[in-house]
């Protein structure tokens, strides 16, 4: 749905972005990550061919969006950074506007869309005010209302959720969320949470290349190198230490903190992908000791995120 | 599939809005007063003064007074798009550059046409002002206003261009106006220029080819001077649109 092939933009003579390689299957919401400057929104002006790539091309839907725009743009719907709006037109007005531009022609039709996406973006009750009297939560629900109103099968949107409120934040991305089930969507942010709340993959990029590239479990798993699992257990310490010792596959066991009615806690680290855990299961109740608590610790994606974005 | 050079349905939608735009802010009417108010002015002085019944004197002072207003009409075009970063939205929606600058240019048109079309009323006056037998020169009149309808077209082709320069309407407006004073003030230096160099001001210029629409002459070459220069402004524009370095 989405493609990128050795995508490269230069600006004088710094690269923006660098041979970039990705492709996005329909139906997948992937959250672009990158700190600032690290060539999100002009790998998304490439994408929409708002920009001419050096090198490289892009393709949503199969086509090259260089080589024919229009027909592209026609199935995109695009957020761009800092949502702009016209702040002088009424609610309704900037939509129908944004459709006729869109094609939408038939003022029937476009009638319908117009309601349907001031349904679906929640809308209805700001009906009548110039968008320059909009609070920013509305003013993006409406960019994002205007990068949908023609049922577009491709969203990009840059940085949808920035300068919002938490709550506003929560409303923007259930929306995104309903809007997964039939659309490709691939939204950039330096919000961490929100790659875990609505993205089913995530795509790192630091000074135009990418860093890491997969779900965000599996991207902490790589930066990882090791599986760390934390087990509490009631019985006795340095007994549960020894045998967990001996099992196969830990590289190591750590004595947590004792925690109150005779628990103890430990860390074992084995292999990266070696899923000790239902070992650490049957070896604690062969052994007749209840198991507490167990779970996988994972590096957070703030961690990952400074890890891979600072290394370089 | 060969696209065309624009979408008309696109450029409908765009030059409407644009026109309406105009009329949502104060500029337009501002800009129509102050015309309107010079305009009247420049035709009430001689016909009360000097007893002269023609809009004549609106060809003498109209071009330098267009040069300021047209600038103020069109800095805000391309370059507030620019600056509140509506440009990349309409540059990304299924239109081609064309579209927008055709768009653009046709809302200015229509605001432009419609002021100077507005100055009908001074010979309209005038025909029910003077003895019948003397009349109104219709001819002489009717080319004013084509010639005045020209040059503001064509300002505003330069001032279209301007306006993609930078987002600094400010900026813009300046440039804009230098460009209109140029082609204003290129005519009037032709007779201290030397042969050739004479004879190329006195084409460049505006002045000879306003003189012969005042005197009811509409030459193909006029025409052509006018249209040519528009294209290459509204060309311009569109190459500069597509750098996409703002």
């Amino acid at each position: 749905m989405i493609r990128a092939v050795s995508l490269t933009k230069k600006f004088d003579s710094r690269v923006a972005v660098d041979h970039l390689d990705f492709e996005i299957p329909r139906g997948q919401v992937v959250g672009f990550l990158g700190p600032n400057g690290a060539g999100k929104t002009t790998t998304m002006r490439l994408l929409t061919a708002y920009l001419p790539p050096d090198e490289g091309r892009a393709e949503l839907m199969g086509q090259d969006v260089s080589a024919d725009p229009l027909s592209v743009r026609q199935r995109l719907g695009y957020l761009p950074e800092n949502n702009p709006l016209y702040d002088d037109f009424e609610l309704t007005d900037s939509l129908h506007y944004v459709a006729k531009l869109r094609g939408l022609n038939d003022p029937k039709e476009r009638w319908e869309r117009v309601k349907l996406v001031l349904r679906a973006c929640g809308l209805k009750r700001e009906i009548g005010k110039k968008v320059g009297e909009l609070s920013k939560g509305y003013r993006q629900r409406l960019g994002l209302a205007q990068a949908i109103v023609h049922d577009p099968d491709v969203l990009i949107l840059d940085e949808p959720t920035s300068g919002l409120d938490p709550n506003q934040v929560q409303e923007v991305r259930s929306l995104i969320r309903e809007l997964r089930q039939e659309k490709t969507v691939l939204l950039s942010t330096h919000i961490l949470p929100e790659v875990t709340a609505t993205c089913d993959r995530v795509i790192i990029i630091n000074s135009g290349r990418i860093v890491a590239d997969g779900t965000p479990e599996q991207i902490s798993g790589d930066v990882q190198n090791k599986n760390r699992l934390y087990i509490e257990l009631k019985g006795p310490r340095e007994a549960i230490e020894t045998s967990f010792q001996g099992l196969e596959g830990a590289t190591s066991v750590r004595p947590e903190s004792q925690t109150g009615s005779g628990c103890s806690g430990f860390i074992i680290e084995s292999e990266a992908g070696r899923d000790l855990r239902e070992e650490v299961f049957n070896l604690a109740s062969l052994k007749r000791w209840p198991i507490m608590a167990m779970r996988q610790e994972k590096l957070s994606l703030e961690e990952v995120f400074r890890k891979l974005t600072q290394s370089q | 599939m060969r696209q065309s050079l624009f979408q008309s349905n696109a450029v409908k939608t765009l030059a409407l809005r644009g026109l309406r735009g105009y009329f949502e802010t104060p500029s337009a009417y501002v800009a129509l007063f102050v015309f309107y108010l010079l305009a009247g002015y420049l035709f009430a002085f001689p016909l009360f003064l000097l007893g002269q019944a023609s809009i004549k004197s609106l060809m003498d002072f109209a071009p330098l007074l267009l040069s300021f207003l047209i600038p103020a009409l069109t800095m805000g075009l391309i370059s507030e798009e620019i600056k509140s970063g509506t440009f990349e939205t309409l540059a990304t929606l299924p239109l081609q550059d064309w579209d927008i600058v055709l768009g653009k240019y046709l809302g200015f048109a229509g605001l432009a046409l419609t002021a100077v079309g507005g100055l009908l009323f001074f010979p309209l006056a005038l025909s029910a002002l003077v003895q019948p037998q003397s009349g109104v020169d219709w001819g002489e009149s009717l080319g004013i206003l084509a010639g005045l309808a020209w040059l503001s077209l064509m300002y505003g082709a330069a001032g279209l261009f301007a306006s993609s320069l930078t987002k600094n309407q400010i900026v813009a407006f300046v440039s804009s106006f230098m460009i209109s004073f140029f082609f204003f003030v290129c005519g009037k230096f032709a007779g201290l220029l030397p042969g050739p160099l004479g004879g190329l001001a006195e084409f460049v210029g505006v002045d000879s080819h306003l003189s012969n629409m005042a005197k009811g002459v509409l030459d193909t070459r006029d025409l052509l001077y006018f249209l040519s220069v528009i294209a290459a402004f509204l060309y311009l524009t569109v190459e500069r649109l597509q750098a996409r370095r703002f």
